[in-house]
C-alpha cells in the first residue's frame, strides 16, 4: 500500500486499515459436520431422568465454557447483550424410574418419573440392561423378564410388561450388598444407552430427536455467534413433570426474561418414544445452521 | 449305592467349593470371566456359528488338535480305549435370519429358536453379512397394532429406502440378524450378557480341556461343539450318528433354566445361584438313569466340586444319543432369564461345572 502522507492521508490509512481488519478477522467457528455428530452421540449417549438431571447438566457446563445453572438445574449461556431479549431452549431430561423399595433377596422395585405417552414404555426395558444411578456411580442392572422355558405355554395374548413387574437384578441377594453397591431408595434407574448409528446419516437411541435437537443448540452457542441484541441459550430441565413446557423452562422465562422471542429447538423423528428413535444427523446439522442464523440475524 | 435323593428338588451337595486361597479362587474367575466374554462375544445363530467355533479353536491349548464334520461341529478327541465318553455343549445362539428384502428396503424376518420376540422389538439390530456386521434397528410396531406384550411379525431396516439401498450395504436374504451384545459384570460374582445359553457350556469344555490331566485319562473321551441345537439338536443328530453305538455315555453341557428369580413359579427348577452346577436330572427331552446320577454325585464329591440336583424344562443335545443306546447325563449352571438379553449367571458356577466336566473325564 502507497503511503499516504498529512491529515487526509492519515484518515485514510485507517480507514483501509480498518477495512483489512474486518476482511482478516476470522469468522466464528462453525461447527462441523463431524464435531456436531459427535456431539449427538455424546448426548445420546447420556442419562438424565426427570428430576436427577445434575450428571447431564454437569457434562453440559463442561461443553458449554461461561454456562450457569439455575436452582432447578437448567443450563443456561446469555450471548450478546441489550435488547431484544430472544430465547432458545430445549429440554434434555427423560422419563425414567427410582428405586421403589429393595427386597429381602435384593431386588430393586421401580417407581416411574415423568410423563410417558407410550403404553409400552415399562416393556421396553423388561428383559433389558439398565443403569442404576448409586452414590458411587453408576451400577449395571437387568430387568428379570420370565425364562421362556418356564413359560408354560404363556405369554401370547398377555398385556404388556408393566412397572409394577420389574424386579430389577444388580447381582445382590441380601439388602445390604445393595446398600454396599451405594444403592438405595430413590436412586434413579433407566434404561442402559445403546445410541446406534446406521444407514445414510442415522442415530438411533431413547429420546434421540431431542438430545441431536440439543446438540445442534450446543454447537451453535459454541461457535459463539455475533448475536443482536441477546440471546439466552438454556438446556432445561423436567420438561416431563409439572407445568406445560416443564418447571425448568418456567424458571428460565421467570428469572431471565420476558423474551421477545422464543425458539425451541427441535427435528422430527422416526419410531418416536422408542429404544431406537432415529433422528437424522443430516437434519441435525441443518439446524445448527438455522439456529445460528436464527441468533446472528437482525430481530 | 447312595440313597436316591427326590426329583424335582434341586439341593447342593459336596464340600465348599473349590476354594482352596482366596488368590486361586480368583485367578479361576479372572480365567473364567475371560474365556466366557470372548465367547459371548462373537456371534452364531443357529446356522451360522463359523466364527464362534473359530472362536472356541482359538482358546483351546496349542496341543488340542481340532477337527470340523461336514455339519460344522468342533471336535477335540482324546485318550483311548474303552469306554467313549462324549462333552458337547452347543455353539449356537437363538436370533433371526433374513427370510427376504422387501421393496421399502427392510426386512422380512424368520426366527431361529424359541424366545419371546418382544425382547428384540425397537431395538438395535445388527445384520451379520459375512464380511462385517451391518447396524439397523428392529422395527417397533406401529401405533395401529395391538396392545398386547407379544408384538406383530418383527421386521428389521438398515436405514435405507429401497430393496437396491440394502443391498449395496452387502445385505441379503439368508443372512442372521441379532441385537448388540456385551459381557457385563454384576455385583460380586454375577454377570449378564444374551447367549450364555450355551457360551457357558463352551467355556466349560474350553476350560475343562486346558486344565485336563491328560495323563489321568482312562478312556476315550471327545468333546464336541455342536451346531443348531436350537433349531432341533440338528448338529449333535449327525455326531450321533457318526458315532452310533461306539459312545457308552455323553454329558450334554446346557443351560439349566432355572427358577431362582422373582417372576418363576418355585414349583421345580429352583437351582440356586451361586451354589454349583447342576445335574439336570430330568427335562423334556431325558431322563437320568439313577445310577448314573449316584455316579456322577459320588465323582462330585470326592472332587470337592458343588453339585445340586434339579429338573428343568428344555431339550438337549445329549438326547440325540440315547437311540443308539447311548446313556445321556446332562450337566447344567443355574441361568436366569433364559433367552433374553439379560441372561444372568454366578461365574463361581462357571467354573464349578469346568471343574466337574474335567473330574468326570479324568474319573468316570
Amino acid at each position: 500500500m502507497r503511503k499516504v502522507g498529512g491529515r487526509n492521508g492519515g484518515r485514510a490509512l485507517t480507514f483501509t486499515g480498518a477495512v483489512l481488519g474486518l476482511l482478516i478477522v476470522p469468522p466464528p467457528d462453525r461447527p462441523t459436520a463431524e464435531s456436531l455428530d459427535a456431539l449427538a452421540l455424546r448426548l445420546a449417549g447420556m442419562t438424565a431422568v426427570t428430576g436427577f438431571e445434575q450428571a447431564m447438566g454437569d457434562s453440559l457446563l463442561a461443553l458449554l465454557p461461561g454456562a450457569t445453572r439455575d436452582p432447578t438445574g437448567d443450563v443456561t449461556l446469555t450471548l450478546g447483550r441489550g435488547t431484544p431479549r430472544r430465547l432458545a431452549h430445549c429440554a434434555f431430561d427423560e422419563p425414567g424410574y427410582v428405586v421403589g423399595a429393595v427386597t429381602p433377596d435384593g431386588y430393586l422395585t421401580l417407581r416411574r418419573v415423568g410423563r410417558v405417552t407410550d403404553r409400552l414404555f415399562d416393556q421396553q426395558i423388561e428383559g433389558h440392561r439398565v443403569t442404576v444411578f448409586g452414590d458411587r456411580g453408576p451400577v449395571p442392572g437387568v430387568v428379570g423378564v420370565r425364562s421362556i422355558h418356564l413359560a408354560r405355554g404363556r405369554g401370547g395374548e398377555d398385556p404388556p410388561f408393566t412397572v409394577d413387574q420389574a424386579y430389577v437384578d444388580v447381582g445382590a441377594a441380601s439388602v445390604p450388598e445393595v446398600a454396599a453397591l451405594g444403592v438405595h431408595l430413590l436412586s434413579p434407574v433407566a434404561m442402559t444407552r445403546q445410541p446406534q448409528r446406521y444407514g445414510p446419516d442415522l442415530l438411533a437411541a431413547p429420546g434421540a430427536g431431542s438430545r441431536a435437537a440439543c446438540a445442534a443448540l450446543l454447537a451453535a452457542a459454541r461457535a459463539r455467534p455475533r448475536v443482536r441484541g441477546t440471546v439466552v441459550v438454556a438446556f432445561t430441565t423436567q420438561h416431563l413433570l409439572g407445568p406445560r413446557g416443564g418447571a425448568g423452562l418456567a424458571t428460565v422465562v421467570a428469572r431471565q426474561g420476558p423474551f421477545s422471542e422464543v425458539r425451541e429447538a427441535t427435528l422430527p423423528v422416526r419410531f418416536a418414544a422408542s429404544p431406537v428413535e432415529t433422528v437424522s444427523l443430516g437434519a441435525a446439522r441443518a439446524l445448527a445452521d438455522d439456529l445460528t442464523r436464527w441468533m446472528e440475524r437482525a430481530p | 449305592m447312595m440313597r436316591l435323593l427326590p426329583l424335582g428338588v434341586a439341593v447342593a451337595l459336596g464340600a465348599t467349593p473349590l476354594r482352596d486361597a482366596a488368590g486361586q479362587d480368583s485367578a479361576r474367575i479372572a480365567e473364567t470371566q475371560e474365556v466366557l466374554a470372548q465367547l459371548v462375544e462373537s456371534y452364531g445363530v443357529s446356522g451360522a456359528e463359523a466364527p464362534v467355533r473359530a472362536r472356541v479353536a482359538r482358546l483351546l491349548p496349542d496341543w488340542a488338535r481340532s477337527e470340523t464334520d461336514t455339519a460344522g461341529n468342533l471336535w477335540v478327541r482324546l485318550g483311548s480305549g474303552d469306554p467313549l465318553v462324549v462333552f458337547v455343549a452347543h455353539l449356537d445362539e437363538i436370533g433371526f435370519r433374513v427370510d427376504s428384502v422387501r421393496a421399502d428396503g427392510s426386512l422380512a424376518l424368520e426366527r431361529r429358536g424359541g424366545f419371546f420376540p418382544s425382547l428384540f422389538e425397537g431395538r438395535p439390530a445388527l445384520v451379520h453379512t459375512g464380511h462385517g456386521d451391518v447396524p439397523g434397528v428392529f422395527l417397533p410396531r406401529d401405533s395401529s397394532a395391538p396392545l398386547t406384550h407379544a408384538p406383530p411379525p418383527l421386521a428389521a431396516s438398515v436405514g435405507t429406502a429401497t430393496a437396491a439401498a440394502t443391498a449395496a450395504l452387502g445385505v441379503a436374504a439368508g443372512q442372521t440378524v441379532t441385537m448388540p451384545k456385551r459381557f457385563v459384570r454384576l455385583a460380586g460374582t454375577r454377570a449378564t450378557a444374551r447367549s450364555f445359553d450355551d457360551r457357558v457350556g463352551d467355556a466349560a469344555l474350553v476350560l475343562a480341556v486346558r486344565h485336563l490331566d491328560r495323563a489321568r485319562l482312562r478312556h476315550a473321551v471327545v468333546f464336541l461343539w455342536s451346531v443348531r441345537e436350537e433349531t432341533g439338536l440338528e448338529g449333535a443328530r449327525v455326531a450321533a450318528r457318526a458315532l452310533g453305538t461306539a459312545p457308552a455315555r455323553v454329558h450334554a453341557v446346557d443351560t439349566f433354566v432355572s427358577a431362582d428369580a422373582p417372576l418363576e413359579t418355585p414349583t421345580f427348577g429352583v437351582a440356586r445361584l451361586g451354589e454349583g452346577p447342576v445335574a439336570r436330572a430330568v427335562d423334556n427331552s431325558s431322563v437320568t438313569p439313577p445310577a448314573a446320577l449316584d455316579t456322577l454325585l459320588a465323582v462330585a464329591r470326592a472332587r470337592g466340586v458343588p453339585l445340586q440336583v434339579g429338573t428343568t424344562n428344555g431339550g438337549n443335545d445329549g438326547s440325540a444319543f440315547v437311540p443308539f443306546g447311548v446313556v445321556d447325563v446332562p450337566l447344567g449352571w443355574p441361568l436366569r432369564y433364559s433367552h433374553s438379553p439379560a441372561e444372568v449367571v454366578d461365574l463361581r458356577d462357571v467354573a464349578n461345572l469346568a471343574a466337574l466336566v474335567g473330574a468326570v473325564a479324568e474319573e468316570w
